[in-house]
Formats: structure tokens, sequence, C-alpha cells
């Protein structure tokens, strides 16, 4: 095999360790070291700086289990991803099912994607002013509520705010995977949906029968996106949810929340060991899912 | 039986104009009841999100009354007090914006640039010099791409805090350029992969030495990636939170974001929403302006990894 | 089965003030194989797409049978359409795409399967029901285009190019399997291509098309015995026919020096004095006598073979420019002893002469 190759494909080798290694090691050192490091950690107790780690097996976890704030955050996490993503990819659908023949879909599709590229404090926050709820100078919504002679809902009270918080999550990121599919979509061949139209085809039918075995495995790495996108949602929540500056009520957590407020939050002291442990959890929850998605959205391969 | 074309048109036909817009398909052109109402559904949702931006745009120079008393209305109250900018200087002088924009442009630009010049080689090697593994090792650092930050950032933090680089804005700019290097390899490999073996071959034929052929044959074909790239990355940093909110908690290093965090407990506690609005604006309208110009290739640049 | 009719059909495309399909006047009988062929882009593919129902239609009326389905989607057409592409599903095994269109119709299960089952039986394919088209030649992919068509004993078969993805080899062998598969189907089918030899061997009759515009629409022989107008006197023949431009003279044209009479008639349809003579490369006669020309290219094909001469002195039309040799094909016997250089008159057979309007194009009378 490397006799085969000329001197100019040696000489090339020659390039790839100087060429690799810095981006791979400050991968390694900044990336795979502290999350080996976490994972350690989270079967230690540790309160933080100051403090010396003291191995303690799955204690950490088992607290874990027991306290109402991370119940909260493991399942709003859940929430996020299962009813954020469906929520997510049934808008997607529609629109991919209206666009595909609809003149303007670019401006369309150019103005959604738009939220995707703000800082989510920044949505958060203009959530936040939106949604407020004050008698006598309410949010825009409760505003244009009102104004219909609907009664005023309290958004952002601890009970509602991880479904406010999920519609915002939809709203924001429609735009993204309405790209990917429409991309996907368009790749289509046009003679496919013409073919249907002669058989007389709805265009549910059409969506069933081309339209989504043929981005089948699109759907899927969006699918992914979305998981490790959703596992690790915290400003949205930390800022709508909350007064901003400390944590907000633990009805409202989610699994990025819990971890900054066991180690940098202001509120209580810091437990890092307990920290570590949630952010082993996020590792794991986002493993599985994307595994299970992964098997969930294999078949063969279709080439067109 | 032959059947001419006539050779003048016939007398029937009136003189011809091309109608502005051809008739289409007779199946498209049933507006069934259910398209309807999905394509008002579409519209509906598009004119939501320009009417937020108009809302957010506005209310930049609102009193705090006037957002939420008269939320579709021109703004007037303070270009009647002939102080028409009063919130933007508001965030920009008292709230510290001012100089957190400074910070923010300059560690954004730099990380940017910093982690295309990392990125960069390393997705050529292993793209483009034919070492056995490199799909292998291509995975491995795409990983990273799924690891949420809150999982590294507490040994990262304790570590930098070891080497005083914690409040720091060159700690924070080592953290960004680190933290981004999955994505950006990931995104450049799909770059180099696409370019032509050819040229490479033919400038080696010419006698042009391995690194020379990268430096001036493949960085230039992959200029419209390492933009993107770049672009992309600027987006992301300007726009993060989380690591900012962890590694500096000294206002003269705040960058845009952190900022916005801090500001906005105080400014909802003394009602200073103009203010936090013109900190929203200053976030979001630099991203709005870069979208404009650029909407086709940050997007195309963002899906890209999702579509093959 | 039905006829189908084009009434002054006309097709615009947004952004082209030309029309791509211009005031088309077409009949199609009962059961009749017609081919659409034209150069590419000239609109063959958009009238075909028209009658499927694809495109709209921007004047005129299409009707099949007496129905004027000028307004009415494909589904509610009656027609079936093989696309170049075959458009064939592919997720769908050969089975599911061939019983598509039944199943979107609703058809129960087991008369589908049954119409699935004798339609692989007529096109060879019941051994690859299950696979899907991917791991299908191009031969059979074609074959379960066509299969998907005529599971649904459509009024009318509508083809674009159905054969143009295929090998040379597989073309010829599967144009003549299309063609007797419509005559045993008697179904009224219209095909396109931009192959005039499919188009001359398929076809009960062949219309040609250019720009949009009908020239001539004839069965094999009469398209290439009595060619309309010198687009499709140049069209349709290969190599193509040879056309020379002439003055008229008195009651004749000239060619190399040659007279070639005019009738009353002609003489009575000339716009002015410029003619186009057409002969075909078969009716050259070589002669002891006649229009004097210099081989230049022999093409020697076994059964026949192709002389490429230059006819220069003298010239073969006078007023023409003085220095342009003229191109002649001639058709001679196979393995005929001729070499490039060689000098040889020429003379046209008395029946092979076409005459030309060389202002309009028009065929003369004969
Ligand atoms: N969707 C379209 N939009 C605009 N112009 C079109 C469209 N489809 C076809 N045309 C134009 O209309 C004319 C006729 O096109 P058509 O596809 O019918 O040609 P064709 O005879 O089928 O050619 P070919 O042999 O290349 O398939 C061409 O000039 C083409 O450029
Ligand atoms: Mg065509």
């Amino acid at each position: 095999m490397t006799a085969a190759l000329g001197a100019h494909k040696a000489g090339r080798r020659r390039l790839f360790l100087p060429f690799f290694l810095p981006a791979v090691s400050l991968y390694v050192l900044f990336l795979l070291v502290p999350t080996v490091a976490t994972v350690v950690l989270g079967f230690t107790s540790w309160a933080g700086a100051g403090d010396t780690p003291r191995f303690t097996g799955l204690a950490n976890f088992g607290e874990l289990l027991a306290s109402d704030s991370f119940r909260f955050s493991f399942l709003n996490t859940l929430l996020y991803i299962v009813v954020g993503g469906v929520g997510t990819f049934l808008l997607a659908f529609l629109f991919t099912m209206v666009l595909r023949d609809m003149r303007g879909g670019k401006t369309v599709r150019a103005i959604l994607f738009f939220p995707n590229i703000v800082a989510p404090v920044a949505l958060g926050m203009f959530f936040g002013i939106v949604l407020i709820f004050r008698p006598n100078r309410q949010g825009l919504v409760n505003f244009v509520l009102e104004s219909f002679g609907i009664d005023a809902v309290k958004f952002l009270a601890p009970e509602n705010v991880t479904w406010v918080v999920t519609g915002c999550l939809i709203w924001a990121s429609a735009g993204f995977y309405i790209t990917i599919l429409m991309a996907a979509v368009d790749r289509i061949p046009p003679y496919l949906y013409e073919d249907a139209d002669i058989a007389g085809a709805s265009p549910w039918q059409k969506f069933r029968n081309i339209t989504l075995p043929l981005t089948w495995d699109v759907i899927g790495v969006a699918g992914v996106l979305w998981t490790i996108g959703a596992i690790k949602i915290f400003e949205l929540v930390f800022v709508l949810a909350g007064p901003g500056t400390y944590s907000p009520p633990i009805q409202s957590w989610t699994l990025g929340v819990y971890v900054f407020d066991r180690s940098f939050g202001t509120a209580g002291s810091p437990e890092y060991g307990m920290a570590c442990a949630a952010a082993v959890v996020m590792i794991a929850l986002v493993s599985v899912l994307v595994v299970m998605l992964r098997r969930m959205m294999r078949r063969d391969s279709v080439q067109f | 039986m032959t059947v001419t074309a006539p050779r003048v048109p016939k007398p029937t036909v009136p003189p011809r104009v091309a109608p502005r817009r051809p008739r289409p398909a007779p199946g498209s052109r049933g507006l069934s009841p259910l398209r309807l109402l999905g394509m008002a559904f579409v519209w509906l949702f598009t004119a939501f999100n320009i009417l937020v931006l108009y809302w957010l745009l506005t209310a930049t120079f609102k009193t705090p009354i006037e957002i939420f008393t008269k939320p579709f209305a021109l703004p007037y109250q303070w270009f009647e007090r002939g102080d028409p900018f009063r919130n933007i200087i508001y965030a920009w002088s008292n709230a510290g914006f001012g100089r957190a924009f400074l910070v923010t442009v300059v560690l954004v630009a730099v990380s940017s640039v910093a982690i295309v010049l990392v990125s960069a080689p390393a997705a050529y090697a292993l793209t483009r010099l034919g070492v056995r593994g490199s799909n292998g090792l291509t995975n491995f650092i795409a990983i990273g791409m799924g690891i949420p930050f809150q999982t590294v950032v507490i040994p990262l933090f304790i570590g930098m805090a070891k080497l005083n680089l914690t409040n720091s804005l060159f700690g924070m700019f080592l953290v960004y350029v680190a933290l981004s290097i999955p994505f950006t390899v990931f995104l450049l490999t799909g770059f180099f992969r696409s370019l032509p073996d050819e040229l490479e071959e033919a400038a080696s034929i010419d006698g042009a030495s391995p690194l020379r052929t990268f430096f001036s044959i493949m960085l230039p074909l992959a200029r419209g990636g390492l933009i993107t790239a770049l672009i992309l990355n600027a987006i992301g940093l300007w726009n993060e939170t989380l690591l900012a909110l962890v590694f500096l908690n000294e206002n003269a290093n705040f960058t845009l974001a952190r900022a916005l965090f801090s500001f906005y407990g105080a400014a909802s506690y003394q009602s200073e929403y103009g203010g936090l609005i013109a900190g929203v604006a200053i976030v979001v309208l630099p991203m709005l302006v870069l979208y404009v110009l650029l909407a086709r290739r940050i997007i195309t640049g963002l899906t890209l990894g999702a579509g093959k | 089965m039905a006829t189908v009719t084009y009434d002054s059909t006309t097709r615009y495309y947004a952004g082209n003030p030309q029309p791509a399909v211009d005031n088309l006047d077409l009949e199609v009988a009962d059961g009749e194989f017609l081919v659409l062929v034209g150069p590419s882009g000239c609109g063959k593919s958009t009238t075909l797409r028209m009658l499927a129902g694809l495109e709209g239609v921007d004047g005129g009326a299409i009707r099949i049978g007496s129905r004027d389905v000028t307004n009415l989607p494909p589904k509610d057409r009656d027609i079936a359409m093989v696309f170049q592409n075959y458009a064939l599903y592919p997720h769908m095994t050969v089975a599911e795409n061939i019983g598509f269109h039944l199943k979107i119709s609703k058809m129960a299960k087991s008369e589908r399967e049954e119409r699935i089952k004798e339609a692989a039986e007529l096109l060879d394919l019941t051994p690859y029901l299950d696979r899907k088209p991917a791991k299908l030649s191009g031969g059979q992919r074609q074959r379960v285009a066509m299969g998907r068509a005529i599971v649904r004993r459509p009024q009318v078969f509508c083809m674009d190019e159905p054969l143009s993805n295929l090998d040379a080899k597989l073309r010829v062998q599967t144009r003549t399997q299309i063609a007797s598969l419509q005559r045993r189907l008697g179904v009224t089918t219209i095909y396109v291509t931009h192959d005039q030899v499919e188009a001359m061997t398929m076809g009960d009759r062949v219309a040609v098309l250019k720009d949009g515009v009908l020239q001539q629409c004839d069965t094999p022989v009469g398209l290439f015995g009595r060619p309309a107008n010198l687009f499709v006197a140049g069209f349709i023949g290969s190599p193509a026919m040879n056309l020379i431009p002439s003055t008229v003279i008195g009651e004749s044209a000239t060619v190399g020096g040659r007279p070639i009479p005019l009738t009353r008639a002609q003489r009575a349809e000339l716009t002015s004095d410029k003619v186009v003579v057409g002969v075909r490369p078969e009716g050259w006669t070589i002669v002891a006598e006649g229009i004097d020309a210099t081989v230049d290219v022999v093409e020697e094909l076994g059964s026949d073979q192709y002389l490429y001469c230059s006819a220069t002195t003298p010239q073969i039309d006078p007023t023409d420019s003085p220095d342009a040799p003229h191109a002649i094909t001639v058709r001679t016997p196979g393995m005929s002893p001729w070499r490039p250089g060689e000098k040889l008159a020429l003379a046209p057979h008395p029946g092979a002469v076409h005459l030309f309007d060389a202002v309009t194009g028009e065929r003369l009378p004969d």
C-alpha cells in the first residue's frame, strides 16, 4: 500500500500531525477531559472550591432522585425535548406541505429562520416583556387579549411558564427545522409529485407517500440535532421564569438550570458534586435519546 | 393526407399578447380549503414574526408607558421631548452596554479568527491527506457537538481558576476557541471534502510542497467555507451566555449577552423597560444587519450538516 | 378509448413573450400512435404536459373524446404518463410502484393485485415485483414505468422520451416492444421524442414541431416523401436532404448549370424568383454528364455508402457567392469503389426533386 503511494502522498502525510494536533489537543483538553472529570466528580461529595471531593458512590444520584428540584428539572427537560420536538416537527411538516409550491416560500423561510441567530437571553427578555402580567400595564399579549375582552393570563407564573417556554422554543426553532426539511424536500425530483398529481393524490397522500419517506434520513438527523439542542436549554428558562439575577422557582427548572444553580447560581451554597451528577444525567439522557432515535429511524437507504 | 400549418395566423385569433402570468396547471389551481387554511397559517406565522421585529424596533424608542399601553403605535414621547435616542443612550452609557459592545466585538472577532485558524488545518488533515482512520477521528471530534456545555463547565472553571484565567478575557477567548472546534472542524471537513482532487495533484506535479499546496491552493478554494465558518462562529459567540456567565464576573469584562443578563433583574425592578429593550436591541440588531446581508450564507451554513 | 384534439392550444411561460406552444391544431384518432418530434426546446414536452394537465393552457382547448379537459385536474382526465426519468418511487417495490395509482384511487386490494400481476406478466416483470427500483437495470425500470401506465387502463398514454435513458441497442429493442404493446392495447398514444428514427418507425403519424409551431403532421411515408416545408425537409431523413438554393429563370431553375423545370402551377405559387431545390442523398444518380462534383469524404456503412461531395465548377447557383463550394451528399450502394478526390457527375432522379419557395420556405405544389 505505502509502496504504491508516490512521494507526493507520503510527503503530505507528514503534515497530518502538525495540522491536526492543535485542534485536537484543545478539544481533548477543554472538552473531553472536563467531561470525564465531571463524570468522576459526579460520584463524589464536593461543595466546591476550598473543599476536597470525597468519593461517595451513587449517593449523589440517590439524592437527586429524592429531590423535588431535580425531578422537576428532569421532567421539564424531557418535556422540552419531546413535546417541543413533536410540536416543532409537526409545524415544520405543515410548512413543508404548504411551502413546497407556494410563491414567496423562500422569503417566508428566511423570515422564520431569523430567531435562530438571536441570543436566547435576548429572546427570553423580549418574551418576558411581551408576556408580562401587570394589571393596567399589561405586556403585549395580555394587552391584545384584554382588548378582545379576554381575561389576561399569568403566563410567567411557575405553573404556566414551562408551557410558555415550550411555545417560545417552538416558535424560535421552527425556522431552522423548516429550512432543513425544505432543503431535503427541494431535492425530491418534481416528477414524482407530478406522477402523484396524475394519480390524484391529495396533499396529505403526497406527504405520506413521497415527502415523508424521501426525507426520512434528514428527519432523523434533524431529530438528533433537536435533542442535543433542547437538552441544554437554559437561558430562556432562566430569564423567562425567574427574576433574572438568581434562579427561578424550581417548578420551571431544567437540567441545565439545575447544574448552574448548584454550582454557580447564587441561591444556596454550591454543591459541585450534585451539579456534576446532574450533568452526568444530561450526558446519559442525550446519549440514550440519540441512540433510541437512530434505532427508530433506521431503514434501508434510498437513493434517488 | 398532408396537413400543413397555415402560412398566416388564423384570422379568428386576436393579436397575441403574452399573458403577464401564464395559467397554472389545473390541478394546482383548486385551492382546497385545507390548503387555504395552511397558507393562511403560514402567512399569519410569518406576519407574526415581522410584527415582533416591528415591536422590538419601535419599543426601542418608547417610554415604558408607551411600551405597555400603546404597543403597536409609533414612538412619540421621547421624540416630543427631543430625546429620541434616550433608551439607547441609557443602555449604552448607564448600563455599560457601550463597553460591553466593544469587548464583545473584539473578543468575538479575535476568537472567530482563531477558531478558523486552528480548525481549517485540522479539517484539511482529516479529509485530504489520505490518512487511515481519519473518518473515525472526524467522528470523534464531531461527537463533541453533542456534549452540553453544562457538563464541562465545572471542571473547566476549577482548572481555569487554578491558572488565574477566570474573569479574564484571555481565558474566555481560550474557552471559546476550544469549545467551538467540534462544530467548526465538522463544518469545514464538509467543504474540504467537496473540493476536487485534481488541483492538488496538479500542484504537486508542478513541484509545490504540500504545505504550499495547502496555503496557496486549498485555502483559497475553501475560502467560501472559511468565511461561512467565521460568520457562524461570530454569531454563536455573539449570542453566547452560559460560559460568559460562569467565567466573567466583573462589569469591565462583560460581553453583551452577559451584560444584558445582569441588567435584566435591575431593569425590571426599576421598571427601566426602555433601557432594557434598547439593550435587547443592541444585542439583536447587529445580528439582523448581518442576517439581511448574508442570510443565504448563514442559512445554508447552519443547515449544511443536516442535509447530507 | 378516445380521440385527442388540440384546438388552437397555446401555452406561455412566465417571462417569455414567445409562446412555448403556439396555436396548435392537432387531431389524434382513436387508438392512433402519434409521435411528436422536433429539435430541443420546440415545445414537445409542453404539448404533452398540457394534455396531462401538468401545465395550464393559455389559449384554445384540449379535448379527449368529446370531453373538454382544458380545465380538468390531471386525475380526472383518464390519462397515464410515462416520464423521461420514469418517476419511479425509490422507496417502493416494483409492485408498489405499479399499483400506486390504483391504491390512490382506492381500488380494492384483490383487484389491485390482480392488475399488477397481469401487467407484470405482460412486461416480464414478475420476478422483480419485490425489488426496489435502485436494483433494476435501465430497461427494467423503463418497463416498470410502462407497467404503471398500463395498469390504469387509461384512455390515453402520454410518453415523454421514455427511451432516451437507454443505451442504443436496448432502445431499438424496446421501441418495437412499446409499439406492439400499444397496438395490442389499442390505447391512443402520444409519444414525444427528438429521435427521428424513433418517430418514423413507431408512429402511425408524426407531428413535427418547431419553435412551438406545428410544421406538418403526416404518416412517416408522407412526411418523408412530401415534406411540407424546408424545415421538415431538412429535419426528417438522415443524412439530411440536400437543399440547394437556386434562381428561376424563365421556366426552370438551374443547379450546377443543369436546368430543373418548374410547372406552371409551381411558378404561380412562387413569391419571388428564388427557389430551393431539394434532393435526398438517395435521389441522385451518377451519370456521364451532369452536375460536376468532387468527392471529399467517403463514409462506408457496409450496406450503403455516403459520398460527401463539393460541387464547385460551374457554380451550382450562379447568383450565389462564387467561392462557396456546395456540399452534396450522395448515397451509393455499399462497397462502391469511390475514393476521396475523385470526380463525378450527378443528376437527380426525375421523381426525387422537391421544390420550395426560398422566401416562405413552403413546398411548391407538385
Ligand atoms: N417551466 C418552464 N418555465 C419557463 N420556460 C419553460 C419551462 N419549461 C419549458 N420552458 C421553455 O419552453 C420551451 C419549450 O420547452 P419544452 O420542454 O416543451 O421543449 P421540448 O421540445 O420538450 O425540448 P426537449 O427535447 O429538450 O425536451 C423551451 O424554450 C423552454 O425553455
Ligand atoms: Mg422535453
